[in-house]
């Protein structure tokens, strides 16, 4: 394989999103770079050095693009450089072995594109994200940024910019899935100024990472979908809430602001119309409630980030008290392609009531994890094994958790279920910002209830009573069926608790929060009674109620079980079978994790 | 505007809060953390009735919801009980001493709690009024900190509160009596904080601390010659203090 044999107008793309730079991304670059500064006069066309957002392959990078070849490099080392600049930026050459690697054929591939991961997406809010330089606007320019905040001030009236919004069918992405054109028009129709847009860049959903990929990689679109939003509801002043560990999403966003407006797309007489509007980036107060709407503007207010009861919408009474429209960053990153392109090309994409595509992070059991950003509609089967290339290690797969803490566990019975907001919410989970978690058979579901329930015990405000006592108690019956102390009456009381928080808590947090209970209850509920009944953890998770057990007949006696043990529970002789003793053993699972001839067995009900 | 609360037809003002509506048709709807001077947070959840409204019912708390069109108000559905009843259970079980709280259990008729673990001393739900009380008179020395399971009401780096006056207005709202209150030797302890009591100039009895005195004298311009009680002591100078604002 050789490529072009000339170097001109080669474009060298560093991905420096927070997982590449954490990988070294920035040496790489840095390296780079003084190679092409090095390079003598001779050079009529001197490479492009560029760094981009996060490409979404965290765990393969640092990545190195090379354009327009497309040859895509992963796990790139500092060491790696001298090689990638002689033979592929100078000669074109492609180095195999620093190729993608396909994991549904096996094979390298010269342009992750061609994999099987790529081909499945659909990219429109991830459109430009490392393709470009975040921290260039005339990289955005370039692909055709600001063309539609040309089009709406232009060839737009407010009203025809929000009837094609709602025309598109585009939802919220934040979770809810709110017909956004609708919420735009609300607020329109409320005669009381200034009003305010705001962008929710809190993503407190711990692994998810879309958000901040669209900050950090692509920020001008946030910021021309807002442009847009401000001027069909008649908004002088918009609010960017980015979360505070997002360091390097407030930088780029900053950037970004600062290079607008010094273009002229923000500020007065935007694009010489007669529109104003300013936006500037507000720091996130840090907890994961601040991502509620209530509490975010409390947040920005200055006040304690709570969220407060609110019966009036956020259209009419939302940012000291003035209507306000809220959307998610992904919301906005939607908005410019959808007025460029037109609601009709949007709403073609996806199901009858999930228009467009979503963002998703995939991550847990399956071979390929990443940023992924599929049309509405696909399956979640799809999902998982076309684009996931299936579970890691042949296991078998068990379920898959979306929609973020509180969302729910959908079992294998349901996975040819399309993804879209209605069909999720159904199966009692949901969209949710789009975190999306693969649990093989070495998974507890009830582990993971209590997993989930723990996290929201401590990031509920505790303001209220069904969500702080209701959260906190259920977590108690949880963590009693994991030790083995569960009783008869236990899935009842958790069920009837569940109830009373989703339906009389004050916020989202609570109104979702039993979904991993309810979710797990509803399709697993032998493994529950397993606990509390039969005291065993079938899938050998709950230390309390799992021992182990080696199967003679498969046990080779190669000794590795019992060399790894830290217990040093497991004797034998070399060659014969070995055996646990299971009083000393602590139940870490190494033996079995480290037997090759899956001879170590998991049996329940550990003798209290 | 009209509305149905529990079948009775009742007239309500735009905007104007179920709560109130009920309360004036004799329709008996518990609270918590909602008092007639510190209106409603919403943080109880005690006072939750069911709306249809266009066909569609949803759970609200009555507190807060105001009414701004035709609704049809239910406030003790047998599901409303039950959750209700849950609610007084999780109080209960976080807060199992306090008359107040014994005397819901009661009413809901809750045996005493044996799955959950409870904390016998324990006596605040969290329901706010305090923190609520003490910013009405504009000081904001205590606050509630922590998220979550741990979330309690407390001053300031939990030390004695450097911003409060000692008026113990925030003892006198508190429906469970969690918040200590000692007086003795013309002295008055909250907060682990004591305070200078002074003297009535009419009965000679202690009544007001210097800094809460000083306060209504400053902050306030009333004209306070001298000390003098109004007989009920604390309760109704913390009455006044809030009335006054
Ligand atoms: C506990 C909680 C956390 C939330 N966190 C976020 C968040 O991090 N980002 C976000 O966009 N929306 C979050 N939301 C949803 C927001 O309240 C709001 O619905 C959303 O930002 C509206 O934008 P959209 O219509 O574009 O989705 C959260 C909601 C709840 C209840
Ligand atoms: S539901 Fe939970 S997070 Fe929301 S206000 Fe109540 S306690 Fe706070
Ligand atoms: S005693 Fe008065 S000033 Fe002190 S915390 Fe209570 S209400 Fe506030
Ligand atoms: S101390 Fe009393 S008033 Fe304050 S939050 Fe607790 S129960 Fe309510
Ligand atoms: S009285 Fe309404 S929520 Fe507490």
């Amino acid at each position: 394989m050789t490529g072009t044999p000339n170097n001109s107008g080669k474009t060298v793309l560093v991905c420096c999103g927070t997982g590449c730079l954490a990988n070294n991304s920035m040496e790489i670059y840095k390296e780079l770079k003084k190679r092409v500064e090095a390079l003598g006069p001779g050079f009529a066309v001197r490479p492009v050095l560029k760094t981009t957002g996060c490409n979404g392959l965290c765990e393969k990078g640092p990545i190195v693009n090379i354009l327009p070849d497309d040859i895509f490099y992963c796990r790139v080392r500092v060491s790696d450089v001298d090689e990638i600049f002689e033979k592929t930026i100078l000669r074109g050459e492609v180095i195999e072995r620093l190729l993608y690697l396909d994991t549904s054929t096996g094979r390298r591939v010269r342009s992750h594109k061609e994999s099987e991961f790529y081909r499945r997406q659909l990219k429109i809010a991830l459109r430009n994200i490392g393709q470009i330089d975040p921290a260039s606007i005339d990289d955005y320019i370039e692909r055709g940024g600001y063309n539609a905040l040309k089009k709406a001030l232009f060839e737009m009236s407010p009203e025809l910019v929000i009837s094609e919004i709602e025309r598109s069918g585009l939802r919220g992405r934040g979770g809810a899935g709110f017909p956004t054109g609708y919420k735009w028009r609300q607020c329109k129709r409320v005669n009381s100024f200034p009003k305010y847009v705001v962008c929710n860049g809190d993503e407190g959903d711990p692994g998810a990472f879309m958000d901040r990929s669209i900050m950090e990689g692509d920020p001008h679109s946030v910021i021309e979908g807002m442009i847009i939003g401000a001027y069909a509801v008649g908004s002088k002043k918009g609010f960017i809430y980015i979360r505070d560990e997002y360091s390097l999403a407030v930088r780029n966003v900053s950037k970004a602001i600062e290079d607008a407006y010094s273009r002229g797309f923000l500020g007065r007489g935007i694009m010489g119309s007669g529109f104003n509007f300013d936006v500037e980036v507000v720091r996130g107060g840090g907890a994961f409630v601040c991502g509620e709407s209530t509490a975010l503007m409390a947040s920005i207010e200055g006040r304690v980030g709570e969220p407060r009861v609110k019966y009036i919408r956020s259209t009419e009474k939302g940012l000291w008290g003035q209507p306000t429209v809220l959307n998610n960053v992904e919301t906005w990153a939607n908005v410019p392609v959808i007025i460029d392109r037109g609601a009709d090309w949007f709403a073609a994409i996806g199901t009858d009531r999930s228009k467009g595509t979503k963002v998703f992070s995939l991550v847990g059991k399956v071979k390929n994890t990443g940023l992924i950003e599929v049309p509405m509609g696909i399956t979640l089967r799809e999902i998982i094994f076309d684009i996931g290339g299936g579970i890691t290690g042949n296991g078998k797969f068990k379920a898959v958790q979306t929609g973020g803490p509180s969302g729910g566990c959908i079992p294998e019975a349901l996975l040819d279920l399309p993804v879209d907001f209605d069909s999720l919410d159904r199966a009692g989970s949901m969209m949710g910002s789009g975190g999306m978690i693969v649990m093989d058979e070495t998974t507890c579901m009830v582990e993971v209830a209590r997993y989930y329930l723990k996290f929201l015990s401590e990031e509920s405000c505790g303001k209220c009573t069904p969500c702080r006592e209701g959260i906190r108690r259920m977590l108690e019956i949880l963590e009693d069926i994991c030790a083995g102390r569960g009783q008869e009456g236990d899935l009842e009381l958790l069920l009837e608790l569940s109830e009373t928080v989703k339906e009389a808590s004050l916020c989202g947090l609570g109104k979702t929060a039993p979904n991993p209970v309810l979710t797990t209850i509803k399709y697993f509920e032998s493994e529950y009674l397993a606990h509390i009944r039969d005291k065993r953890c079938p899938a050998g998770v709950c230390r309390k109620l799992t021992s182990y057990r080696i199967n003679t007949d498969l046990c080779r006696g190669c000794g590795l079980c019992a060399k790894k043990c830290p217990a040093g529970a497991i004797s034998g002789k070399p060659g014969a079978p070995h055996i646990i003793d299971v009083s000393s053993c602590i139940v870490c699972g190494t033996c079995r994790e480290v037997c090759r001839f899956n001879a170590v067995e998991v049996i329940g009900g550990r003798s209290e | 505007m009209r509305v149905i609360i529990d079948g009775k037809e009742c007239e309500a003002g735009y905007g104007e809060y179920i709560l109130d509506v009920a309360r004036r048709n004799g329709i008996h709807i518990p609270t918590l953390c909602h008092s007639g001077a510190l209106p409603g947070q919403g943080s109880c959840r005690l006072c939750i009735v069911e709306v249809a409204e266009a066909g569609k019912k949803k759970v609200v708390v009555s507190c807060l919801y105001p009414i701004t069109g035709e609704i049809e108000v239910t406030t003790n559905s047998e599901r409303i009980y039950r959750m209700r009843r849950n609610i007084v259970r999780l109080l209960a079980a976080r807060a199992p001493s306090g008359e107040f709280i014994k005397k819901l259990r009661e009413e809901y008729g809750i045996p005493e709690e044996t799955r959950f673990k409870v904390d016998e001393k324990e006596k605040c739900i969290l329901c706010g009024l305090c923190v609520r009380a003490c910013e009405e008179i504009g000081l904001s020395a205590i606050s509630t900190v922590n998220r979550g399971t741990t979330k309690k009401v407390a001053p300031p780096f939990e030390e004695p509160p450097e911003d409060c006056i000692g008026c113990a207005s925030c003892a006198y709202v508190c429906p469970t009596g969690a918040i200590e209150v000692q007086e003795f030797e013309g002295k008055r302890v909250i907060w682990n904080r004591a305070f200078e009591l002074l003297k009535c100039a009419g009965c000679g009895r202690y009544f007001i601390t210097r800094q809460q005195y000083e306060y209504i004298k400053n902050k306030h311009g009333i004209d306070m010659k001298e000390p003098l009680c109004d007989r009920c002591r604390q309760k109704s100078t913390a009455e006044k203090l809030i009335h006054l604002l």
